[in-house]
């Protein structure tokens, strides 16, 4: 499974920081010697503007780090946890590695993909939920597990998980 | 010094050898894919996988001998990448054992695993690394039985395809756009086996379109669209000339089928350029196979010009030089234009005038408003001394680059330039008024954007800055306290009140120079054509030794002419007060080598090509004969062209098209392309290289020189050259500085010219003023997609440049109302013109700049003081860029 | 009730994460009591003598690493924590961070004292957002409390440590990959030679250590080398943090003496199998390392133990799998693993992950052919020890040890084209990876 770039997408023309933001950039960009180190911390913080990252996010990472636009590019889509593509409310990541495989993550995730009616890397039409299989969250002693955006969720089954759903609007 | 050992051969090869290039020494086959000449190891594609040891050591730190008495080889345990590995004295290497050749397969086998069976489909079929590794190394049956991972095809530009499916992820195309090109177009998306080469959301490549991506894939997963499924390599002869679109002298492998070029590629380890092309020398080809090449010469009778053929041609341009030179004597005769011939057509050209004719009126540059002297170009770059490599420019840790936009006018220096700062330690000072690719800030260089008009005054500035850290080392004493005198006015802040580029950033610059053991002043057209240019070089000439760029050892100087034979002109003394190997005109002792040579006595200095078109127009000169020039775009003053063919009874012009300037002529010789004949050059590093013919001249052309043979003869000389090796071996015999040379020895690396030692002049430059006056500064120059007439008739260039657009700033663009798209009107002293806008940051507020080529900027008008403005204004309907 | 000798003794104790609890309990003492009073180099030869090796996976001697930083260079140094916890099976660093980060913070000056750092980054994993907030709050009130910034507990010295979140690439748990991504390139890893203490981070002399071999620091240096000592082999001193998973009763995080018995671990400490299953295999050091079978239970918890059956103590990451889970299966999870992490940037890795996850899919699901496990095993051959990093000895080494052992499942895939046993398929029908 991929995390899913197939470019090029529907994105607003520019965005500009808020002010907020911008003082977090400033301040990831005082971490590092290197103004580029801040790349990550600022795409994490466009992330958290926007909710994804279309390709206007990226050229405004790109310029207030001082690199190319292609290399933010390739930097990005470098790593999962950077949406590509618009994602749901609730972003629902499964693990599925081996561990939480063994303690039945694949019969909770099948019973997601039946309840909310969309598949891997799909988003209800509702842009309430996106659904995820991802890889070994270290809560191996935990599984089934899952993380809903950064939130942790572990010792699943089927009714756990359909009561958390109920609480995520 | 390292002794290595591969498979079983011993080469001594220096420290910091790799592996994979001490085999190369021992003519041991190491397979690579990622590994290239110009790119900092990598190790990724592992194809180069060897074993590797070094002698075991006793106790005693000695190597512990065999029984067969040689060192005892610990071998490691894992095989090593080649071309990562530096050597060390003592290593051995397995290339073929077990262990090898079952990694290596192994790897052959993985890169085959997701690369499509596209062969038959693959315009890489025939020179593909992967074909023939694969053939060499790899199974001959698949044990890879799933479906391929597979990526959509795509366009990246008119120029690049990409069919992302047969990529290996070798990552040299990113690699080399970032590092040697420093244009990171490319990036790789993904990772893992979903890694995808393409551009910022795969949108069209914005870059300067070189096809170096598509040259250093060893696959075909860059292919270039403009030879897309064409022919196949073993269709092809592929000859190596000299590409002539800059003073460069690239080489250039022209691939030809038939009577057509169908590609130009680099030649991967020769020339001074190697791998390397840039859009021009890759694409330009094209109109070379243009069909509308004369293929008849044409001679003018009555209103019209009629074929006629060769002999016809040149009987009747022979007898009309005869008449006029007997009626109105030899001067009445000039010979215009010429940096474009090959040295042997340069050398014939001027002794058919000089010795044939008897005129003195010899000048190859048509551009400048006043052109400089040769031997004042000479004294600038160095005096004669061995002059700077493109080596010595990347390897620099200061380089200047005095008002050139390098992408535009040669961009094989702009590639070392951004090398340098990319892989070593190389650090670049752009003085222009525009912000021109090297002076954006991801060059972390520093840019002084001076006023438009103001060269001269931070030419002065920065010399004086320079001297005031004291005089350098061998800085000729006795010129130092009168040059020092010279430049109290040109302090730094005086200089930043004129030219607007701060004191601090001026004495910086000066200072970073001084300090620097290893620099680069790089200078070209923007001073060579400046409307001030004697007195603009003569300052750049003592900069160059304030700043030690000229000591009395070295040049650290180089000098870009505008075509790629510019150098070539002036050796072959194609300039009125020269005569070829830098002899004075003037100096009738120096001549009489030559008359001794030709047989007759020889005229002294003559007149420049303006001095020329002037009298032409007064009806002094009566005859023209251009060479390969578009004279009247080219020239500043297209007034004083017109009148001068207008007035002028007899015009002859060698020429590939019959364009504007051809069709007033008189006789037209149609002539061979840069491709089509053989002859010599000289490039900007003053390096003496063969030129080789890829296909026979267009029907009915033939080279310069065969038509200057065949005039000369109807004219009576005794010329009895056979080819272009005997006028080479005549410029051997006779001129300064060749003696001793053969087309054998400009092989394989051509000869760095050195000589005639010339004493510098340093001579006090008084500052000139930049000149008041009203309007916007026209700004001009040579852009990477137009350069000339002939880039026009390159389909692939002319679609990537477009029409000629008018630059201006926001600002301005505000101030006048204009947004990109629209048109404006530029008025200059002599005409208007129109063109569409383009607003570009890079532009100073108070200018407009349109790119020489294909814009007929002459129509504006000559410029004067220190250049030349113009009224903008927006104007009404869309115009087409009109005559 | 002490849940471990060592790091676990008193991590449950409440309000630890805070400033005030952490003092109480002794924290900070030793930087103070080490910093310009102890000389560097001797705090290197403590923890030479203390036997510490890196927790993270490749059990490097944690002093030895230290002393490659050459004394003399001018460049800047840098610490760098390798809190990229991504090893399937492994969960330590996590707890050990959420509750207890004043120690990594602890442990990363004095490990900078001891190079000549002034300057640290934790590097987290993306998905421990969270851990990073409750680090960030430890920073801050380390900030405040004088013991980071220029003058670290009025010792004169300067340290600052910075947290970096990574955003989801197990190969940036690579040091040099680490590296590239922390300097703000795609986190790829880089060529070895130079090592990252003679150039590492922006080509400075850098020290990549885990999280927990940091935590181990300030009270070896407390202590003293033999101190830690007390715990372990000659070879394998000190404890370590195991974490189980798979179907045991109480699965978790344990730490233990090195050395201690994996069979007591799980059957004793973990509670044994649930569900009436038996074990068939355990994986001790995360999935990176070549199972072993059920008669090799009884090995011992140590490096050179688990190197002496074939295996590797790893991350310490111990995976039981239950006699009804099929290996074939398993082999095929964690391959499509290493093909997902793969970075990409060589040949070996990036095609092998991609075709040894299609073989093992078919053979899984009941299309395989007999040369398919030859060829799987001759596939991972290729792959082992050629790759640029571990990454693809990481993929090929759990199909080696899977054949070694349990050959007999494949074969039965290819006869039978169904599964000796799996649970996880029944449970979850028509699931497709």
């Amino acid at each position: 499974m991929s995390h899913g770039t197939v470019m090029p997408v529907e994105g607003p023309a520019t965005l500009a920081w808020s002010e907020k933001a911008k003082a977090e950039v400033a301040d990831a960009l005082s971490r590092y010697p290197v103004k580029r180190s801040a790349v990550m911390p600022v795409l994490w913080i466009a992330q958290r503007e926007w909710g994804w990252l279309p390709p206007a996010a990226l050229r405004l990472v790109a310029e207030s780090v001082g690199l190319p636009e292609s290399e933010v590019f390739g930097i990005a889509t470098f790593y999962s946890m950077f949406n590509l593509r618009p994602v749901g409310r609730h972003h629902l990541q499964v693990c599925m590695t081996l561990s939480c495989s063994i303690m039945g993550a694949d019969r909770l995730f099948k019973h997601l993909e039946k309840k909310l009616g969309v598949g891997h890397l799909e988003t209800t039409p509702d842009g309430r939920y996106t659904l995820r299989k991802v890889e070994c969250l270290a809560a191996c002693g935990m599984g089934p597990c899952m993380q809903v955006g950064f939130d942790y969720h572990e010792n699943l089954d089927e009714a756990k998980v359909d009561a958390l759903l109920e609480k995520l609007k | 010094m390292a002794r290595v050992t591969i498979d079983g051969r011993t080469v001594e090869v220096p420290a910091g050898t790799l592996v994979t290039d001490a085999a190369r020494a021992a003519e041991v086959h190491v397979p690579i894919f990622c590994s290239h000449q110009k790119l900092p190891p990598l190790g990724a594609c592992r194809i180069c996988v060897v074993e590797v040891g070094t002698p075991r050591l006793g106790p005693d730190r000695q190597p512990v001998i065999g029984a067969d008495g040689t060192p005892e080889i610990a071998w490691m345990p894992k095989v090593q990448t080649g071309c990562t590995t530096f050597v060390s004295d003592g290593m051995h290497v397995r290339t073929v054992s077990e262990t090898a050749v079952k990694a290596r397969k192994g790897v052959m086998e993985f890169l085959l695993v997701n690369h499509p069976l596209d062969c038959p489909v693959c315009d890489e079929g025939g020179e593909c690394q992967l074909q023939d590794l694969a053939f060499a190394f790899g199974h001959d049956f698949s044990r890879m039985d799933e479906a391929k991972r597979t990526f959509d095809s795509e366009d990246l530009g008119p120029i690049v395809k990409k069919e992302a499916n047969r990529c290996i992820v070798c990552m040299r195309c990113v690699r080399y756009c970032d590092e040697v090109m420093g244009e990171n177009a490319l990036t790789a998306h993904q990772r893992g086996v979903h890694t995808e080469i393409s551009s910022f959301d795969r949108q069209p490549l914005a870059c300067e379109q070189c096809g170096n991506c598509v040259e250093v894939c060893p696959v075909g997963a860059l292919t270039a669209l403009p030879y897309r499924f064409k022919a196949r390599p073993w269709d092809l002869r592929q000859h190596i000339t000299i590409c002539e679109w800059c003073s460069n002298g690239c080489s250039v492998r022209l691939g030809v089928r038939g009577m057509e070029i169908l590609r130009a590629r680099g030649t991967e380890f020769r020339g001074v350029n190697q791998e390397y092309l840039c859009v021009r020398g890759r694409f330009g080809h094209e109109f070379v196979n243009a069909a509308d090449r004369l293929t008849a010469p044409l001679v003018r009778t009555g209103a019209a010009l009629q074929p006629a053929t060769f002999d016809e041609a040149v009987a009747y341009a022979s007898a009309r030089l005869r008449d006029l030179a007997a009626t109105y004597g030899p001067e009445s005769i000039a010979f215009v234009g010429g940096e474009k011939l090959n040295l042997e057509e340069q050398y014939l050209l001027q002794k058919l005038a000089r010795a044939v004719i008897g005129t003195p009126n010899v000048d190859a540059r048509t551009r400048p408003a006043a052109a400089v002297t040769g031997d004042a170009l000479l004294r600038a770059t160095g005096g004669g001394r061995p002059a700077l490599t493109f080596e010595d420019l990347t390897d620099a840790q200061e380089v200047l680059v005095l008002f050139e936009d390098l992408q535009g006018e040669a961009p094989f220096a702009q590639a070392n330039i951004v090398r340098g700062f990319r892989q070593r330690d190389l650090h670049v000072t752009v003085a222009h008024s525009r912000r021109v690719k090297l002076a954006r800030p991801r060059f972390k260089g520093d840019w002084l954007g001076l006023k438009p008009g103001t060269e001269l005054a931070l030419t002065l500035g920065l010399t004086r800055a320079a001297l005031e850290l004291g005089v350098p080392d061998g800085f000729p004493a006795e010129a130092a306290a009168a040059l020092t005198a010279s430049l109290a006015a040109s302090t730094p802040e005086k200089t930043e009140a004129e030219t607007g580029v701060a004191a601090s950033a001026i004495t910086a610059a000066a200072r970073r120079m001084r300090e620097a053991s290893r620099k680069a002043l790089l200078f070209g057209r923007g001073v060579l054509e400046h409307a001030q240019a004697p007195a603009l070089l003569q300052a750049v000439e003592n900069l160059a030794w304030a700043l030690g760029a000229i000591t009395a050892e070295t040049s650290s100087v180089m000098a870009f002419g505008p075509h790629h034979d510019s150098a070539g002109a002036l050796e072959m003394g194609l300039t009125p007060e020269c005569y070829p190997g830098y002899v004075g005109a003037g100096d009738a002792s120096a001549r009489a080598s030559y008359e001794k040579a030709w047989g007759r006595a020889l005229p002294g200095a003559g007149l420049s090509a303006r001095e020329a078109l002037t009298a032409a127009a007064e009806g002094k000169v009566r005859a023209l004969w251009i060479f390969a020039d578009e004279l009247l775009s080219s020239a500043p003053d297209r007034a004083l062209v017109e009148k001068a063919l207008e007035k002028c009874e007899l015009v002859i012009i060698n020429e590939l098209f019959l364009t504007r300037t051809a069709s007033r002529a008189h006789v037209v010789f149609p002539v061979a392309a840069f491709a089509e004949k053989e002859g010599s050059t000289v490039n900007s590093e003053r390096r003496l290289q063969k030129s080789n013919r890829a296909l026979s001249p267009r029907r009915g052309a033939r080279a310069d020189w065969e038509v200057l043979q065949a005039v000369a003869q109807a004219l009576g000389a005794e010329w009895r050259y056979r080819s272009a090796e005997d006028v080479f071996r005549e410029i051997a015999r006779l001129v300064p500085g060749f003696s001793g040379l053969s087309y054998a020895s400009l092989l394989p690396e051509g000869v760095r010219l050195s000589g005639p030692a010339m004493a510098p002049r340093l001579k006090a430059v008084a500052p000139a003023a930049s000149g008041s006056g009203e309007g916007l500064w026209l700004l001009s120059g040579g852009v990477l997609f137009a350069d000339g007439s002939l880039s026009a008739r390159s389909d692939t260039l002319a679609k990537l440049a477009g029409s000629a657009r008018a630059h201006v700033s926001p600002a301005e663009a505000s101030r006048l109302g204009l947004s990109a798209g629209d048109t404006v009107e530029l008025a200059g002293p002599a005409g208007l013109a129109r063109f569409g806008v383009e607003v570009d940051d890079s532009v100073p507020a108070g200018a407009v700049f349109v790119p020489s080529a294909g814009s007929e900027l002459n129509r504006l008008g000559a410029p004067s003081g220190a250049g030349l403005r113009v009224q903008a204004r927006k104007a009404g309907a869309a115009a087409t860029v009109g005559a | 009730m002490s849940r471990g000798p060592f790091l676990f003794k008193d991590i449950d104790t409440p309000g630890l994460t805070g400033i005030d609890v952490y003092k109480k309990g002794g924290g900070y003492e030793t930087v103070a009591a080490t910093l310009g009073k102890t000389p560097a180099d001797q705090v290197i030869e403590i923890v030479k003598a203390s036997g510490l090796r890196g927790r993270g996976g490749a059990g490097f001697p944690t002093g030895l690493k230290w002393s490659f930083v050459p004394k003399a260079s001018p460049k800047a140094r840098y610490i760098v924590c390798n809190a990229d916890e991504s090893e399937p099976g492994t969960f330590k660093d996590r707890e050990l961070m959420e509750k207890n980060p004043h120690l990594l913070i602890e442990g990363m000056i004095l490990a900078g004292y001891a190079i000549g750092s002034n300057l640290g980054y934790i590097y987290l994993r993306g998905e421990f957002e969270y851990i990073q907030r409750i680090v960030d709050k430890a920073i801050a009130e380390a900030r405040s409390a004088g013991i980071l910034g220029n003058d670290v507990m009025g010792t004169g010295y300067k340290f600052q440590v910075h947290t970096h979140l990574g955003a989801g690439a197990y190969i940036c748990g690579e040091e040099t990959a680490l590296l590239s991504s922390l300097e703000g390139f795609r986190g790829q890893p880089r060529l070895k030679p130079p090592f990252p203490a003679v150039e590492g981070l922006y080509a400075c002399p850098t020290v990549v250590n885990n999280t927990e071999t940091l935590m181990a620091v300030p009270a070896i240096l407390k202590n003293g080398a033999a101190w830690h000592r007390q715990w372990g082999t000659e070879k394998s001193a000190g404890t370590k943090v195991l974490s189980v998973s798979g179907p045991v009763k109480r699965p978790g995080n344990y730490e233990v003496p090195l050395g201690y018995s994996m069979k007591q671990l799980i059957e004793v400490d973990c509670g044994g199998m649930r569900d009436g299953l038996k074990v068939k295999a355990i994986i001790p050091g995360g999935s990176s390392v070549p199972l072993l079978p059920a008669a090799d239970l009884d090995t011992a918890l140590d490096y050179e133990s688990m190197n002496a059956k074939g295996t590797f103590l790893g991350s310490g990451g111990v995976i039981v799998i239950d006699n009804q889970t099929c290996i074939v299966d398993a082999l095929w999870n964690i391959t499509r693993f290493y093909e997902h992490e793969s970075c990409g940037k060589c040949t070996p890795c990036r095609e092998g992950t991609y075709w040894m996850a299609e073989v093992l899919e078919r053979l899984e699901n009941g299309h395989g052919k007999a040369e398919d496990i030859d060829l799987l095993a001759d596939v991972a051959d290729n792959i082992l020890g050629k790759s640029f990093c571990a990454l693809g000895d990481a993929a090929a080494m759990p199909v080696q040890g899977a054949l070694k052992h349990f050959r007999d499942e494949f074969e039965y895939h290819v006869t039978h084209k169904a599964c000796l046993a799996n649970r996880r398929r029944s449970q979850a029908e028509g699931v497709r990876a």
